[in-house]
């Protein structure tokens, strides 16, 4: 009795993550449909339909080949995410550290977002963001609302891209992060939002996205986003994530 | 926050995200492993 229960166990455990890291993906239309071919396969089996249990038999075989061209992003992430290098943010650092930085983040989010200048920042926590700091240009700064504030400055060579918060200091900025591709994402939605959105995704890190046109701050994170956040509510919410979790 | 207060969060945080997903993936877990017992006994 154990045993089927052990293995039921995994088995939704496995599935469970499989949808999960698709959900919200244009994948998971197609993982959808994948699911609903193999329910139908399962009742022609039962109902004993042998002709057509034949066809989907050697229909499913090619299909693999098939799944392997439609999802090759997705496993690529997928085998890239199992490799990822873990650092522990929150056992490294000191619960009032951690709170200090916070609130450096969230004072510089505040004053952008009152000047309506856009910002990405993206917080690392378990899951490294190296790849995307060499995209950008290494700071190894200490973390504080004015240089924020100056790197995203309109005009200033650095505003561009995303700013990474990496083990108390600021790594790196104008970094390049993927882009969301989904069509039904609100078309209020700019590439700061979408870049957010899909590291969101790809990683644990939050992402904290301040709107250039309505001056509005958002949080990105678990592929979650979370919209028009008050100054509180943002540290509230990243204070959860980095301490309280 | 003590310990068991963190479980007990934990768990509800757990409950609370994705359900529909968490049932389908049980359901289809439940299904597929019925399917290969079947196909084991023949």
């Amino acid at each position: 009795m154990l045993k089927p229960i052990l293995e039921i166990t995994i088995l939704w455990f496995v599935i469970y993550h499989i949808m999960l890291f698709f959900a919200g993906t244009r994948a998971f239309h197609v993982l959808r449909g994948i699911i609903i071919i193999l329910l139908v396969f399962f009742l022609i089996q039962r109902l004993g339909l042998e002709r057509l249990d034949w066809l989907f038999t050697k229909l499913l075989g090619i299909s693999i080949i098939a799944l392997l061209i439609i999802f090759q992003p997705e496993i690529r992430q997928g085998l890239a995410h199992l490799g990822q290098r873990y650092l522990f943010l929150r056992m490294v650092l000191p619960q009032k550290e951690i709170e200090e930085i916070l609130n450096e983040i969230v004072k510089a989010v505040e004053n952008l977002s009152l000047k309506k200048v856009g910002a990405l920042i993206a917080i690392e926590r378990e899951a490294t963001l190296k790849p995307y700091i060499e995209t950008g240009v290494i700071l190894d700064a200490v973390v504080s609302n004015e240089l924020i504030e100056t790197i995203f400055t309109p005009f200033s060579p650095l505003h561009d891209g995303g700013l990474i918060i990496q083990q108390a200091r600021i790594a790196a900025c104008g970094c390049i992060f993927p882009v969301a591709e989904e069509t039904d994402l609100n078309r209020i939605y700019g590439l700061r939002h979408r870049a957010g959105l899909a590291l969101s995704r790809e990683t644990d890190a939050i992402i904290i996205i301040v709107s250039e046109e309505r001056g509005e701050i958002s949080l990105a994170y678990k592929g979650q986003l979370y919209e028009g956040l008050k100054k509180e509510e943002l540290l509230m919410k990243t204070k959860e994530i980095l301490i309280e979790r | 926050m003590s310990p068991e207060n963190k479980i007990k969060k934990k768990i509800i945080n757990w409950l609370i995200n994705h359900p529909w997903l968490k049932l389908i993936s049980f359901a289809l877990a439940v299904l597929v492993w019925f399917y290969v017992a079947g196909e084991l006994k023949k």
